[in-house]
């Protein structure tokens, strides 16, 4: 497994997570929110699985912590309506989800 | 063309340092590109809907078909030089940006294509009452896509019409890293790859199947779905060590999550995406083999709990065992003005090169008794038709098809292009991108008028829906408006007379104003909205269709006695009392 990808996936997890959280819950204006919640659906939840799984190839690696997180999100979105239980800011636990992921796997590189 | 194994040499240095020579500083290739992008942005800039012809954008600004030849030219350099990642990842996202940010720059960021309005109403009926609201529309039935734009919405406190215009621009971007990261897989050759992704932009780009829609998200998630079993599943497997027994089990994992998410956002994805796999296991590609029954038993189950509604909708799962007529495509009306016969012709042509290239490149290298370095491709690029056996889809199958299949005709098609001696490749090359960029683009923009809106017709569909009451008949003379984006959608009744071929059966003329009385007296309402539009007006020019609509819109304050309620520059809404209905 190549360390700095699955690494460079945690970071970006991290970081993701972290501005994501900060524009939803603190943007002044609509458009900075608006770039919160695509954050948030795109790569928290993707990058919480694929900094501990090495694609092989940067591209790969990006598209697929996309793609993870978009699934993550819509299938958790149709849940909250199948469910009748519409609070999209339970959304939000993905970017914590993200954010513990990504720590652990960093924590567990510093610790090995 | 230079060989590939030459160019990939590192660059000359002196002494250590990298030797700057004029042209390396000054980059043509970027230089290219840079003024392609300075073509496009003042093309673009100057364009308004009213100066855009009945042709489309490409016969309306030669600065905009500047820029786009300059952005592919810029790209084409540089894939015949360094072929840098950085470059080329870059040029590509500039060509990206170019061919789907035109249309949303040109009319105001309002999203394009009537249905689109018809998927913002599911997603702000979710955000606005957080359920189904109408168990009885299919859209609702399959949230994934729909509830995910209501949370993103929610989140941002807007609403989505203010970022659904931007949806093919997300969609294609993303699209073509995974593309990328998938090309990578199977040819080694960048070049290849490259080429291959922008041949693809270029094939698939009148196809319009990246707007805000379930299919569009199905798709991208489709091909996240095929990277994970060709990087993790696949045999025999390229490199042994990534093909552990606990990474191929979370790689199955993965693909089932995914593939949930398809089957609870569309109807027809999973099955394409079966087929695909389907394909791949026949061939003994794909381990484990039950990993299609098991994707098959996620998107049966789903169906099984939606059956009756599928069932009472489209009278079940087979529209005819008739491929050919499965295949047949969108109805034309025989007074379709020239420009449409144009786009209509060019994007056939491109579309049936694409399929005989392909399948010249599968003979080719089966007289050659070299298929199996192809065969995974091939199969993915023919898989898709198998759909066409049960079903129509209303007749878009075939353009789900055409989207599904594009990608793998796109790279065998690049690889047999770089099969070819350097003397001729260059300029067949650039031949081949050229003629699908242009082609793709003729089909995309050839009806921007009339798929396009301006903010004035959504601000008059908003102002309908905020001052109408409740249970309102709203009369749509041309199926071309962007309606039923409210969260109320369903509390009103958007009608379409029955008088153009290309939605449904056309008995009537609307410009026959007695049968035009009629049929809204059959609707049952003593007052019903008229909505008229540029975008409808364009329709009308553009199809040829419905028949007597110019007849209908002047006639309408005068002989119907229609009153004006709303007017803005592209819409009016005449209120009609309605004669015959107690």
């Amino acid at each position: 497994m190549s360390r700095p990808r699955t690494e460079l996936t945690a970071y970006a997890g991290l970081a993701a997570s972290a501005v994501a959280l900060a524009l939803v819950l603190g943007a002044p204006w609509h458009a900075m929110a608006l770039a919160g919640s695509l954050l948030l659906a795109l790569v928290p939840a993707g990058a919480a699985v694929m900094c501990w799984v090495d694609s092989g190839e940067n591209a790969a690696q990006a598209g697929l912590t996309l793609a993870l997180s978009l699934a993550t999100f819509a299938i958790a979105s149709a849940i909250m309506v199948w469910a009748q239980a519409w609070h999209p800011q339970v959304l939000l636990a993905l970017a914590g989800a993200g954010f513990v992921s990504c720590a652990a796997r960093l924590q567990r590189d510093v610790y090995r | 063309m230079m060989p590939a194994e030459q160019s990939l040499l590192p660059a000359p240095t002196v002494s250590g340092i990298r030797s700057w020579s004029l042209a390396r500083w000054i980059q043509p290739q970027l230089a290219v590109s840079l003024l392609g992008l300075g073509s496009w942005v003042y093309g673009v800039s100057q364009l308004r809907p009213t100066g855009i012809g009945i042709y489309g954008l490409l016969a309306s600004s030669p600065w905009l078909d500047a820029g786009l030849l300059l952005l592919l030219a810029g790209f084409l350099f540089e894939l015949r030089g360094e072929a840098r990642t950085w470059v080329l990842g870059l040029q590509l996202v500039g060509l990206i940006v170019a061919i789907h940010g035109a249309v949303p720059i040109i009319f105001g960021a309002a999203p394009e294509y009537a249905w689109v309005y018809k998927h913002v109403g599911i997603a702000s009926a979710f955000e606005q009452y957080g359920r189904v609201t109408d168990p009885t529309n299919i859209y609702q039935e399959w949230p994934a896509l729909f509830a995910a734009v209501a949370s993103i919405a929610s989140l941002a406190h807007l609403n989505p019409l203010t970022f659904a215009a931007w949806a093919p621009l997300a969609f294609e971007l993303a699209d073509a890293l995974l593309l990328v990261a998938l090309f990578r897989l199977l040819v080694g050759e960048r070049r290849i790859v490259w080429l291959a992704v922008v041949l693809y932009e270029g094939l698939i780009s009148w196809v319009g199947q990246d707007y805000l829609s379930p299919q569009a998200f199905g798709f991208l998630l489709w091909l996240a779905i095929a990277l994970i079993v060709l990087r993790w599943l696949r045999r025999p497997l390229p490199q042994e060590d990534l093909g552990s027994r606990r990474m191929r089990a979370v790689a199955v994992v993965l693909v089932a999550a995914i593939y949930f998410a398809i089957v609870a956002a569309h109807q027809l994805t999973p099955y394409m995406a079966l087929a695909g796999i389907g394909a791949l296991t026949l061939l003994g590609r794909v381990r484990p083999r039950w990993l299609v029954v098991a994707l098959a038993a996620i998107a049966g189950g789903y169906l099984a709990l939606h059956y009756n509604l599928i069932a009472q909708q489209f009278g079940g799962l087979l529209s005819g065992g008739n491929p050919l007529a499965n295949a047949s495509g969108a109805r034309g009306t025989p007074n379709a003005s020239a420009a449409a016969v144009w786009s209509a012709r060019v994007v056939d042509a491109l579309a049936g090169g694409m399929w005989l290239m392909t399948l010249a490149v599968i003979a080719r290298r089966l007289r050659r008794r070299r298929l199996g370095s192809i065969a995974v491709p091939a199969a993915l690029a023919f898989s898709p038709f198998v759909i066409l056996l049960a079903q129509s889809y209303g007749g878009e199958a075939i353009y789900r098809v055409y989207l599904f299949s594009a990608p793998w005709c796109a790279l065998l098609i690049a690889g047999a292009l770089y099969e070819l001696r350097p003397r001729i490749r260059g300029a067949l090359v650039a031949g081949a991108t050229v003629v699908a960029l242009f082609a793709g683009l003729q089909g995309l923009y050839g009806p921007a008028l009339v798929n396009a809106f301006t903010p004035s017709e959504v601000s008059a569909s908003v102002w309908l829906y905020g001052h109408t009451p409740r249970g309102s008949v709203i009369v749509l003379p041309v199926d071309d408006f962007p309606a039923l984006e409210a969260a109320d959608y369903n509390d009103y009744n958007v009608e379409v007379p029955p008088a153009d071929p290309q939605i449904g059966p056309s008995w009537m003329d609307e410009g026959n104003l007695q049968e035009m009385e009629s049929w809204m007296a059959s609707l049952g309402h003593r007052t019903v909205y008229v909505v008229v539009s540029r975008s409808m007006d364009d329709w009308a020019n553009y199809y040829g269709a419905p028949k007597g609509y110019a007849q209908l819109v002047s006639e309408l304050p005068s002989s119907l006695h229609g009153s004006v309620v709303y007017h803005n520059d592209d819409a009016t809404i005449y209120r009609l009392s309605v004669k015959g209905v107690s």
